[in-house]
């Protein structure tokens, strides 16, 4: 599933958002600057396979699809403010940062939720 | 968590591009500055213009002054010093490459790397002499060579002491000697790498000829580094000149350079470059005086006691005791040089009574502020009176043909001026 990667990505920044606002240890920080950035290029790049695939009719026969792309769109966008709320230095990205992964991830999550409602009532999963 | 809500939708205006521009500097010259509040962003305003040659053009200069070119073709020189025979040190250098430790690094390397020349610095120090004194030096030496990021030097009867950014050596000079072949003995090691931000060492002897002074600068903009990265630095160190043993002599000073002694007073004075990403108009660059022991601030506080929220675990107790300093230059305008005019007699009376000060030019606001030299009137040993520009025209239209660093007298006491963008020293006379 091409969500695995930003998901994993995402959710261990969130980890170690947490991480750095308890102890103020530099090394937390830097850690989910990079998890964001990665989750980041691959999501995106994610989201370019997934608008290949909503040029299919037979992808949009399932009006699940839509929310399912929209809750996606939600986690790029908060994921894209949180890459860049933690180009502050130290904790100036913070508390903002925290929030913006814990909404992050909730947000991939429910994209997650429907996606697996998707492939259950389709034959033909559309996020391969 | 609803303030957190609050902090992104007001930086999400920010980004819309209202208040990135920055105010009249004017507001904040002097010792008592305007202050805004703190703005963060979701990307800093940034304005980094690209270099153009000077070609036959020159810097501007009041009616009462001329400027002409003291040497071209110089490989990045950032700092000056006058050696007691005449002879004028120019210090080639640049700062060792930077890491990467997070994607911004990567993103902020590439953006500054659009204001600088291409050209590759010298790690040497180029004697230049004129020794009838118009302007045009007849010699030229390659003095010193081989040096690590070197920035200060200071000499005392006949040692010749040079800051390289990772220890202070000594080497023996005789009066007109043109270059130095004997190897350096090391007098203590300074903060260096692997991490080395602000690698310039300031240096400047006591006039008593005892002790040595130098600025170390900080590690990080606002401690992204970590604070082990810190130790010993954002500090001017005072340095035994015999047994090499060094103490903290004031402390919170960010980036401290154009280390100087009052000449009427005898006081340090220094100027010290602020910290970025708080908005346009914050934090002012300043010049201070230097007190024994004193607290200036970074990383908790901004002058004085405004606290900065970047930094865990904050420290009231420190910000409780951070001393304000004498004479804001205005932010961002990142002054790097200072001299004292007292002994400038090659300029008319009016500029002889305050100090010069080299400001190398803004980044993190959308006008540009600084790359010109100020003059700041002193009476008394203390700033009165609002800077005047000195030298300006470094920036024409959106290029810049050169950059202000470290300043110094010549033997007549003309004005120099580093200009590591334009490879040149620049002189300063009455016209």
């Amino acid at each position: 599933m091409v969500l695995g990667v930003p998901f994993v990505c995402f959710a261990a920044a969130l980890m170690t958002d947490i991480a750095y606002a308890r102890t103020f240890d530099i090394g937390w920080k830097n850690f989910s600057d990079w998890l964001l950035a990665g989750g980041m290029v691959v999501g995106a790049l994610a989201a370019i396979v997934g608008l290949v695939d909503l040029a299919r009719r037979s992808v949009r026969a399932d009006w699940l699809i839509w929310p399912y792309a929209a809750a996606y769109a939600v986690a790029m966008i908060l994921g894209l403010f949180d890459n860049l709320v933690h180009s502050r230095d130290a904790y100036g990205a913070m508390p903002a940062g925290l929030v913006l992964s814990a909404l992050t991830v909730l947000a991939l999550l429910v994209t997650a939720v429907l996606g697996a409602l998707l492939m259950r009532r389709s034959s033909r999963g559309i996020a391969r | 968590m609803k303030r957190a809500v609050l902090l992104l939708a007001g930086a999400s205006l920010a980004l819309a591009g209202c208040a990135r521009k920055g105010v009249d500097p004017d507001r904040q010259i002097g010792p008592d500055p305007w202050l805004p509040t703190i703005s963060q962003y979701l990307v800093p305003p940034m304005h980094v213009v690209a270099p153009s040659p000077w070609g036959s053009a020159t810097p501007s200069v009041p009616a009462d002054l001329k400027v002409q070119a003291f040497a071209t073709g110089l490989a990045h020189p950032r700092s000056l010093y006058t050696l007691p025979d005449g002879d004028v040190l120019v210090v080639e250098t640049d700062g060792p490459p930077e890491p990467i430790h997070r994607p911004k690094d990567i993103v902020m390397q590439l953006i500054q790397a659009h204001g600088h020349g291409d050209a590759k610095a010298g790690m040497d120090i180029i004697l230049l002499r004129d020794a009838d004194g118009d302007g045009v030096p007849e010699l030229r030496t390659r003095f010193l060579s081989g040096l690590k990021s070197p920035f200060g030097v200071a000499l005392v009867g006949s040692d010749l002491y040079v800051a390289n950014t990772d220890a202070i050596v000594r080497c023996p000079y005789q009066p007109g000697q043109t270059r130095i072949t004997a190897p350096g003995v090391k007098l203590v090691d300074l903060p260096g790498g692997p991490i080395d931000h602000h690698y310039t060492k300031s240096l400047v002897a006591s006039p008593d000829g005892s002790k040595l002074y130098v600025g170390v600068g900080s590690n990080s903009n606002i401690t992204e580094n970590g604070m082990d990265a810190e130790r010993g630095r954002a500090a001017i160190w005072e340095v035994d000149r015999v047994t090499g043993a060094h103490r903290l002599y004031g402390t919170g000073l960010r980036n401290p350079n154009g280390l100087q002694f009052e000449p009427q007073t005898h006081v340090l004075w220094t100027v010290v470059n602020e910290r970025d990403e708080l908005g346009p108009d914050l934090v002012p660059d300043y010049l201070t005086s230097v007190r024994d022991g004193g607290f200036y601030g970074w990383p908790y506080s901004y002058w004085g006691r405004h606290v900065d929220p970047r930094v865990r675990p904050q420290r009231p107790d420190l910000v409780a005791k951070a001393i304000v300093p004498d004479y804001s230059l205005s932010s961002h305008v990142a002054p790097l040089g200072m001299v004292f005019s007292t002994a400038a007699a090659a300029l008319p009376p009016r500029w002889r009574s305050g100090a010069f000060v080299g400001e190398h030019g803004s980044w993190n606001r959308g006008h540009l502020n600084g790359y010109k030299v100020v003059y700041v009137p002193f009476a008394n040993g203390r700033p009165a009176g609002k800077a005047i520009d000195v030298v300006t025209g470094f920036v024409s239209g959106d290029k810049a043909r050169g950059r202000p660093v470290g300043l110094g007298l010549d033997r007549t006491g003309a004005l120099l001026i580093a200009d590591d963008l334009g490879n040149t020293v620049w002189r300063v006379s009455a016209r």
